[in-house]
């Protein structure tokens, strides 16, 4: 046996060498979750009390990444189906919530290197006499491909054509000031049975001074008691949102008439910090299904 | 001799502890909740948009429309969405209508239909699309992400159409998706 192939410092540097693979593997299953740019937080928060946010900008891919920040408006709206969107607005933007004029972003334009990271920093300077609330933007990050996107011409003769592919991320940016209230009203419900599933059009309206933002769960229950199924989705209300739940009439012993029992708490949001959150009223309601 | 095979022995199981430990981190990262003895922070997740693949028309003749097919990978746009598992997104596209020739001299005109989009709340490509939901390019409905796979695509195709005069060269133009939380 080769007594220097054990000698400590022979297992020191094995050692070295196992932590440095085993980094490198361990990296793998992260590759395709850092496959794009990263933003981080979801939402900025500013207040009276900091009137500066930040966000972290990561390029994770092994390209130069051109990245411009710009501020815009949109607010989660819903039509007439209970669809929902968000418009985003960056000119002639009128809304009294609106803080897109007295927020700035540095830097707004930036070249992120390969695989690395930028902080973008924000400033508000709020008129005086602001009336207690939340003020709204929408942070919009686009990233591009830190190069030309202008085709190669492969021939002389030829017509090539190239459409380069712009992403862009938009977060929300909440400024707060005062003393601030949640609460939302359920101002409106109907249900139908639609093919095999039960159709639920709730109508929210924010009553408090700033967004109330919490999670919305319905369970479709029979006859009995027995639970159907279940949804649940993350809810933001600026001001009127109307929702469309769609829950299946899943294939049991049920017997109908059905009912479906409607939660609405901002408690329980994990992708928000519980220091962020303002909160307000909880909802609970149980409809009757019509046939 | 003794000596050195239980320091060997040690660096083995070291190793193996370690490697099961790297292992872990970054499936324990993943989860929204870490907890720490008493500590416990929340891990924010990220939204993030990736072009997977350019909507490819290749070389076009003059006067002859050029389609991309959406279930062919090398043609069709692929977007990525990513983030919050089950979380809704609203998506918005904003499409050109002419590509521009590197001078900006001459464009060449190009369209999507109502149909030329789908979107899939799932892992996959092109031509292995699990459960695509056909949409409006110019009106994609808010989508929730994979449950558990934390992705959608959105699948993009369309139509370029060269005039019998299209001047010879290179044309490009700008295709941009926008995507946020309709939850925050």
């Amino acid at each position: 046996m080769n007594a220097a192939k054990h000698n400590p410092s022979s297992l020191k540097r094995i050692f070295r060498r196992g932590i440095f693979y085993s980094f490198l593997i361990a990296l793998l299953p992260a590759m395709d979750i850092l496959a794009g740019v990263l933003v981080a937080p979801p939402v900025v928060f500013m207040s009276e009390k900091g009137k500066a946010g930040r966000i972290t900008v990561q390029n994770p891919t092994n390209a130069p990444k051109e990245i411009t920040i710009s501020l815009s408006f949109g607010l989660p709206e819903s039509d007439s189906l209970g669809n929902v969107n968000i418009f985003l607005n960056d000119s002639t933007v009128t809304d009294p919530r609106s803080c897109l004029e007295w927020v700035k972003a540095f830097p707004r334009r930036l070249i992120i290197p390969a695989n690395g990271s930028q902080v973008v920093r924000f400033v508000a300077k709020p008129p005086k006499n602001l009336p207690d609330g939340e003020y709204w933007a929408r942070v919009v990050i686009e990233a591009q491909e830190g190069v030309a996107g202008i085709p190669m011409l492969e021939a002389d003769d030829r017509i090539t054509t190239k459409l380069n592919m712009v992403m862009r991320t938009a977060i929300a940016l909440k400024y707060r000031t005062g003393d601030l209230v949640a609460s939302l009203e359920m101002t409106g419900a109907e249900t139908r049975i639609v093919d095999s599933k039960v159709e639920a059009m709730l109508d929210f309206t924010n009553k408090g001074n700033c967004s109330y933002v919490g999670v919305l769960a319905c369970r479709l229950l029979d006859a009995n008691n027995k639970e159907v199924s279940t949804f649940d989705l993350h809810l933001a209300v600026y001001r009127q949102l109307r929702r469309r739940i769609e829950l299946p009439i899943v294939e049991g012993e049920f017997q109908a008439p059905y009912r479906v029992e409607v939660t609405v708490t901002n408690r329980g949001r994990k992708d928000i910090p519980p220091e962020e959150m303002i909160y307000g009223n909880d909802i609970t309601q149980t409809l009757a299904v019509e046939s | 001799m003794i000596e050195n095979r239980k320091h060997l022995g040690l660096a083995k199981i070291g190793f193996l502890c370690l490697v099961v430990v790297i292992w872990i981190i970054p499936f324990a990262a993943s989860a929204q909740e870490v907890a720490v003895g008493q500590a416990t922070a929340t891990v924010q997740a990220v939204l993030a948009v990736t072009s997977v693949q350019d909507l490819n028309f290749g070389n076009v003749l003059q006067g002859v429309p050029s389609s991309a097919d959406i279930d062919v990978v090398a043609e069709a746009a692929d977007f990525s969405v990513t983030g919050s598992g089950g979380a809704e997104v609203a998506l918005y596209l904003q499409l050109p209508e002419y590509l521009w020739n590197s001078t900006n001299t001459d464009r060449m005109q190009i369209s999507f239909s109502s149909t030329d989009c789908e979107i899939d709340a799932n892992i996959g490509t092109a031509a292995t699309k699990v459960a695509p939901v056909v949409a409006d390019p110019y009106n994609l409905p808010a989508t929730a992400l994979h449950a558990t796979n934390n992705i959608l695509h959105v699948y993009l195709a369309g139509t370029v159409y060269p005039a019998v005069d299209q001047a010879v060269g290179a044309y490009s133009a700008d295709i941009v998706l926008t995507a946020a939380y309709t939850g925050n």
